[in-house]
This record gives structure tokens, sequence and C-alpha cells, in this order.
């Protein structure tokens, strides 16, 4: 039987950042991924934007606000796009990435550490805590396989370690306070890169549709983005009421039902622009991606929960190991973000204590699960955090 | 009834519809697109205009000129409308 010092749950942006930061500590550490291929939202789900990754205050131009993995991901995304400088979006910077690039990187950064052993298309099926290590059990195509590892990180955006191990201690929001969830497609050749009227025109045709009836309410919930690479492609993001309070993350029907609808709602989306836009008259095609964009779900309640307030105040900790820089995102409807900024342009501190609790030891969570309430949330929840909380999380592992 | 579009009608609009974030700090000269009106605020804001004034932005004249501020936007659909009355007379 293999046996690690550390197991990280979910190779997405936190777990890529845990599973690099223990496994560059010297911890023996195992990457366990459920679909084929790293980078979570940022490569499966299509999200094509890095938040979180600077400091809140941009009048001093984009300044990086996590040491570590966090900036010399931020840094090889931004060289891969051929860009010197991240985008300047009202009052915050981000980072627009090319999906496929950040799980490229995500691999080969993973494949140098020799510490560290990657399962993708790997299901966790079963964990518990025996005396002083993790036992669990893998299922690769019904292949069972039991491991052992000293330290668990749960970066699942689910808490689904936490549906294993201790229920007691996952929270689950309700749905109809769930921020909603989106599809991102990639449409391919385009005419041309998107001017800066472009996304204007494209809101007045979906009205316009919209009011004729030739397309649903729902295609109101689209967004545009040039793609940082291609000058032919655009991201389409489809924010989803995904059925107002039927809403349920963690249930694979409900999942599948959105899923569906969105797939047809951005044909059709497609199809409408491709017959009234000039720049999407050669369009090609209309790439779906492998998973929705899932916002929230369930998370861990730790030793501390995060809250807005400590956000909004810029509050400091003394254990704490991250900042957040981005503003609250509130996302409760498909009509767009609500940002509410921190009062003062300053990072807030995230405190080891919402990390981990003391009620299931040798238990760390970053990413979407680490403990924090609904509104903290819409902060924390970004992949540049993600990947800050991630590293947090792995050093934590490393050292316990 | 649609009203005839003013500068202060519209801002009135966008603020009560909460378009835009600190709704009270608004004028009708505040940059809106800089201010955070995204492509989803465009769409609702639209739907609004349509609803209150019997008139909107078609396409062709969706720019960062008609939609920089609240006086842009307004005397653009005033003249519009005016445009518009006179052609059916």
């Amino acid at each position: 039987m293999q046996s690690f010092d550390v197991m990280v749950a979910g190779g997405g942006s936190a777990g890529i950042a845990a599973a690099l930061a223990a496994s560059r500590a010297g911890a023996r550490t195992l990457l366990v991924e459920r679909s084929e291929q790293l980078g979570g939202m940022g490569a499966n789900a299509l999200v094509h934007t890095f938040c979180g990754l600077f400091h809140p205050d941009v009048s001093k131009g984009p300044q990086w606000l996590n040491p570590g993995i966090p900036t010399e991901i931020g840094q090889r995304l931004l060289e891969a796009s051929g860009r010197n400088k991240p985008d300047l979006m009202g009052r915050v910077y981000v980072l627009r990435h090319e999906p496929a690039e950040f799980a490229r990187l995500a691999t080969s950064l993973c494949a140098k550490e020799p510490a560290l052993t990657v399962r993708t298309g790997t299901a966790l099926v079963s964990l518990e805590r025996n005396a002083e290590e993790w036992r669990f059990i893998t299922n690769v195509a019904g292949q069972m396989t039991e491991a052992t590892a000293r330290r668990v990180v749960d970066t699942t955006g689910a808490a689904a370690l936490a549906a294993l191990c201790s229920p007691a201690s996952r929270v689950v929001a309700e749905g109809d306070k769930l921020y909603r969830p989106a599809l991102v497609c990639r449409i391919t050749g385009m005419a041309g890169p998107l001017d800066e009227n472009a996304p204007l025109q494209l809101a007045a045709i979906l009205v316009r549709a919209v009011r004729t009836e030739d397309l649903p309410a729902t295609a109101m919930g689209a967004g545009f983005r040039q793609s940082p690479m291609r000058d032919d492609e655009v991201f389409m993001t489809l924010d989803l009421e995904g059925g107002g309070e039927a809403w349920n993350p963690l249930d694979s029907a409900a999942i599948e039902t959105v899923k569906q609808d969105a797939h047809k709602l951005a044909q059709s989306i497609w199809r409408h622009l491709a017959a009234n836009h000039p720049l999407f008259a050669t369009s090609d095609q209309i790439i779906m991606p492998d998973q929705l964009g899932i916002r929230e779900s369930a998370r861990w309640k730790g030793d501390y929960v995060l809250t807005a307030q400590d956000l909004r105040e810029s509050r400091r900790f003394d254990d704490e190991v991250a900042l957040a820089g981005w503003p609250l995102e509130f996302r409760e409807t498909a009509r767009g973000p609500k940002f509410v900024y921190f009062d003062k342009p300053e990072p807030a501190g995230i405190p080891a204590r919402s990390l981990r609790t003391h009620e299931v030891p040798g238990m760390f969570f970053a990413g979407k699960c680490l403990s924090c309430d609904h509104e903290a949330l819409a902060s924390v929840r970004v992949m540049g955090t993600c990947l800050a909380t991630g590293q947090a999380a792995g050093r934590l592992a490393a050292d316990a | 009834m649609p009203v005839s579009a003013t500068p202060e009608l519209v801002l009135e609009l966008i603020r009560d519809h909460q378009l835009l974030e600190a709704p009270e700090s608004l004028t009708v000269d505040t940059p809106l697109l800089a201010a955070g009106l995204d492509s989803m605020a465009v769409m609702q804001l639209l739907l609004h205009l349509d609803d209150r004034f019997g008139v909107t932005l078609d396409p062709p004249e969706m720019n960062r000129e008609n939609l920089a501020t609240a006086r842009t936007l307004g005397d653009f659909l005033a003249q519009k409308a005016g445009r518009m009355r006179h052609a059916e007379l």
C-alpha cells in the first residue's frame, strides 16, 4: 500500500497550489483529480480570468498580492499571453488567461516536483482517520486502490472530504441564496477581435432578440470577452438562474438539467449572433466546457469563520497565511455581478484558523471550501485567492 | 405612457433599478462605463429605457459616446425620439 505525507483532493487552482507547496516543502504528496485534466474551473469550466491576484490599490499599478505560487503562476500566464500587464477593469486588475494554457502550466509545474504524484481521472471514494493517519480509497475505472497519508487537504471546491469523514463540519448553503452557476463556452473563427463597442452592440442585439421572442429572456445572462491569445476566438459567459431555489450544485441530476438547458441556450445565442453581428458572421464553432462554472456549493466550518466584515475592514490576523484583495462580487442573480469594495484599498488577511478545524486533526481546506460566511465567499472564491489559500494549506499540511 | 427622455430621468432610472453601485454618488456626468456599467447592466438599462421612454438604442447606436454619461444618453434618446416623431408626421 502506498503511503504519502500529504494527500490533496481536487486539482483546481487551490489544489494545484497546495500540492506544489507541500511537495516543494519536502512532503511526499499525492494530488487526486476526478477529471482528466488539472486546472479546475480555470481550465475545465473555461473560466478565463484570474481575479484576486493583485493588490486592491490600483493607483500604484498592478502589484502581485501573494508571493510564491500565485505570483509564479500569474507571471507565467501573463507571459504566455504575450502581454506585460493585466487588464484594469473598473477598479480592479484582472488577468485574462487561456484555459488550455493554465492546464498545461499546472501539469508541467507538477511534473517538475519529484516529491509530487498526480493522479487525474481518479475519484476518491472513501476517507477515514485511523490513529495518526488517513486511509483512503481511490477508484479508476472500477479499480479500487487503498493508500494512506498523514495529512489531507480538501480543495474539492465542495468540502467533499467533510462529506466523507465529518458531515457535521460541512456547511451547505441554501438553494435560493447560492451564487448562480455559469456556462462558459468558446466561439472560434471570429472575423476579428471584439472592439470596444462590440460588447455594447451585442447587448443591444440580445435585448432586441428577447423583445421579439427570437431568444428567451435567459439570453440576457450572456457576456463576451476576447481570448487573450487569439484574435479569432471569444469566450461567451452565460450566467444561469439554475432553476432558482431548485438549484443544487451537489445534485448530479440538477446539474445535468441545468447544463443541457444552458448548452441549448448557448447554441441558439451563437446562431443568432452569427446572423446578426459581422464579427460573428464567420464563426465556425461553439465549444462547450467539460464542466459548469460553480461559484458556491458547500464549505468547511473551521476554527474561524472569515466574515464579509473582516474583508471590508481589511482586517489583519496574527495567524494570517494569505491575503484577499478581490471585492465582494455577489452573484445571487444571473443579471450580472454586484461589487462591494473593501472600505479602503488595502488587502485583508486570511487566518490559518480558516483553513483547519480542531474537530478534524490532520485536515486542511482551501479554495472555495475554506471556512467563511456566504458573503465573504463572494470575494475569496476567485481563483487568484484560491491559489493563495491553496498554497497556505499545502504549507500547513507539510509542516504539521 | 412613455415620457420624454432627459438626462435627469435617465439618471433616476439607473438609480431606481440599481444598475450601478453607490447610486447616491452618481450625477448626470458620471462616466457610466468606468463606474462599472457592464454589458449585463447595459441590457437591463436598454429594457428599462424602452419601457420608460418608448425609445431605445439600436445596435449601430451602441457606442461609448452615446453611453458615456446619463447626459449623453438622455440627449441622444430625446433627439432620436424627436426624429421618430418627425418621421411619423
